[in-house]
């Protein structure tokens, strides 16, 4: 008994290390001005990385990247919440079929379908911005689908028939009934399409010909080059803060609704 | 439902719900592929004469990308798999549940992967903080970043990837592997066979998805083997990339051609998982 609560002990240390080891030189590098080998902690600290990271125009290409997220969360949420309720309504033709095309984005690589549509898009003379928005939206509705269906699935209808019998019209019912009930999962839905333009890097590179500077696409420079490992800290570590307060206050918005 | 909610008016407007979200993706996802196709195959040239012709798909190693980025894919999903299971298990399964795992792998979920190669990076660099955390020379530390194995690019999926299929699976088990291990446990089942028959079986399902969805992800993504891995060969998507990027306008078709073969590896990757799938619903 004994053996085996210590090598289950073990055993959960083993994997609260894995999740969080590689985090640890992130955060050290990101107040570390000076940390040469081999010591294990820096021997000066300091906010070089930030100021590096600000330098290098950190804080337009946060701006950037906020704007396509929310772009993307805008658009590709009410879409795959209206497909949710479609799927779940029993009234589709092939609602499997259907779901699957949805999903198709999930199975076709980023590059790839960024690549085909470059040429495309440059022929019939789309801007960039347009045409970034409109792939990462393709690429964000299976997971707001995906969110929304399971949530229209396991929303009760008797509510909706409830409020339409004491009057209320079809839209007072989706505002009063169904996007109350619905919100946190309108809230997760929303949250991964905004991380899907948040975060992306190989379409922006692509699509956007290197003019359109997102934080990814600085994270991307500045880690592929050498001696700048403040720096490369500090952008990574703001690429990664802002999702992680959302999906804070996400969580918050979840445990307010189930109350 | 009833037989009028079935009728033409209810699946009219369903029709018409699901519309804004498939068009695009049709549109989306169909222009792409057919750009790609036809552009590979010379049809659709930006300088010069249309011509039909097979030299982009001959011009390129192909046959080098594709096994070694099914490699590093395979690699790296076969890690997450066993370490997601481990953390589904430890999170749901058991006495004594992990809030503190949930909530650390819950974490790592946000991470973009281009940030978490930034962070492998400076982990397992031969300055980097592991081998000073092991107290080992930079001269004597192996090549995990840049090297012949692919460590770094490997350990980064991995590490990624395994709090997908740790939030996956233990969404499956959550709801109901207490009460089925409690009866097993109860019918003298060891822990062993609690584990073969009861908690493997229930979280089966979820982990073929989740590991298949981390596979042809892996299989398709760019930014971490562009950072991490080395300049020759080259996985299939930095090969796509970089002979896209080129100036080199002939390039462009052999790029298209990459990217053709990684969708349908992909596809590929997503029809055995399925099968295998649906068989594991069969068994049950």
């Amino acid at each position: 008994m004994l053996v085996s609560r210590l090598g289950s002990r073990l055993g959960r240390g083993a994997l609260a290390v894995w999740l969080v080891l590689p985090l640890v030189p992130l955060l050290l590098w990101a107040a570390a001005d000076r940390w040469s080998a081999p010591a294990l902690l820096p021997q000066a600290w300091g906010t070089t990385g930030l100021a590096e990271a600000r330098a290098a125009g950190a804080g337009p290409a946060a701006v950037r990247s906020a704007v396509l997220g929310t772009a993307v969360a805008l658009l590709a949420t009410p879409l795959g919440a209206l497909a949710g309720r479609a799927l779940t309504s029993g009234a589709l033709r092939a609602p499997g079929l259907v779901f699957g095309v949805l999903l198709s984005p999930l199975v076709l690589p980023p590059f790839a379908v960024a690549l085909g549509l470059d040429v495309l898009l440059l022929r019939l003379r789309v801007p960039a911005e347009v045409g970034l928005v409109l792939l990462l939206t393709v690429a964000a509705i299976p997971y707001t689908t995906v969110v929304m269906r399971a949530a229209y699935a396991a929303h009760d209808r008797h509510h909706d028939e409830e409020a339409r019998l004491l009057g209320a019209s079809a839209w007072r019912v989706v505002r009063s009934v169904q996007l109350p009930l619905l919100a946190p999962a309108i809230a997760g839905a929303a949250f991964l399409a905004f991380l899907v333009g948040w975060s992306d890097y190989v379409v922006t590179l692509l699509v956007g010909g290197g003019r359109l500077v997102t934080l990814p696409l600085l994270v991307g420079a500045a880690a592929s080059a050498t001696g700048n490992d403040a720096q490369v800290a500090v952008l990574a570590l703001s690429a990664v803060l802002p999702p992680v307060a959302l999906l804070v206050v996400i969580g918050s918005i979840g445990r307010r609704a189930r109350r | 439902m009833t037989a009028a909610g079935r009728s033409g008016a209810g699946s009219r407007r369903a029709t018409l719900l699901v519309l804004p979200a498939v068009v695009p993706v049709v549109v989306v996802v169909g222009a792409a592929l057919t750009s790609a196709v036809l552009l590979s195959l010379g049809l659709t040239p930006l300088v010069g004469r249309p011509e039909l012709s097979l030299d982009a798909w001959r011009a390129t190693e192909l046959g080098t990308s594709i096994r070694l980025s099914l490699a590093i894919a395979a690699g790296a999903t076969a890690v997450a798999t066993v370490v997601g299971l481990c953390l589904a298990l430890a999170v749901t399964a058991g006495a004594r549940r992990s809030r503190l795992l949930a909530t650390l792998s819950s974490l790592t979920i946000p991470v973009p992967h281009l940030v978490g190669a930034a962070a492998m990076g400076l982990l397992l660099a031969d300055a980097g903080f592991l081998p000073r955390l092991l107290g080992i020379a930079p001269a004597d530390w192996p090549a995990l970043v840049g090297g012949r194995w692919w460590i770094a690019v490997g350990a980064e999926y991995a590490w990624k990837e395994s709090a997908f299929i740790a939030l996956v699976v233990a969404g499956a088990l959550s709801s109901r592997v207490a009460s089925y291990t409690e009866t097993a446990a109860l019918l003298g089942a060891g822990r062993w066979a609690r584990f073969r028959h009861v908690t493997l079986p229930l979280a089966a399902p979820a982990l073929a998805a989740s590991a298949a969805v981390s596979f042809v992800y892996t299989l398709g993504s760019y930014e971490v083997a562009a950072l991490l891995g080395r300049p020759a060969p080259e996985p299939l998507p930095v090969l796509a990339v970089r002979l896209f990027t080129s100036i080199d306008l002939a390039a462009r078709p052999q790029a298209a051609a990459v990217a053709v073969t990684t969708s349908a590896l992909g596809l590929v990757a997503v029809l055995v998982a399925l099968r295998s799938l649906r068989r594991l619903a069969a068994e049950q």
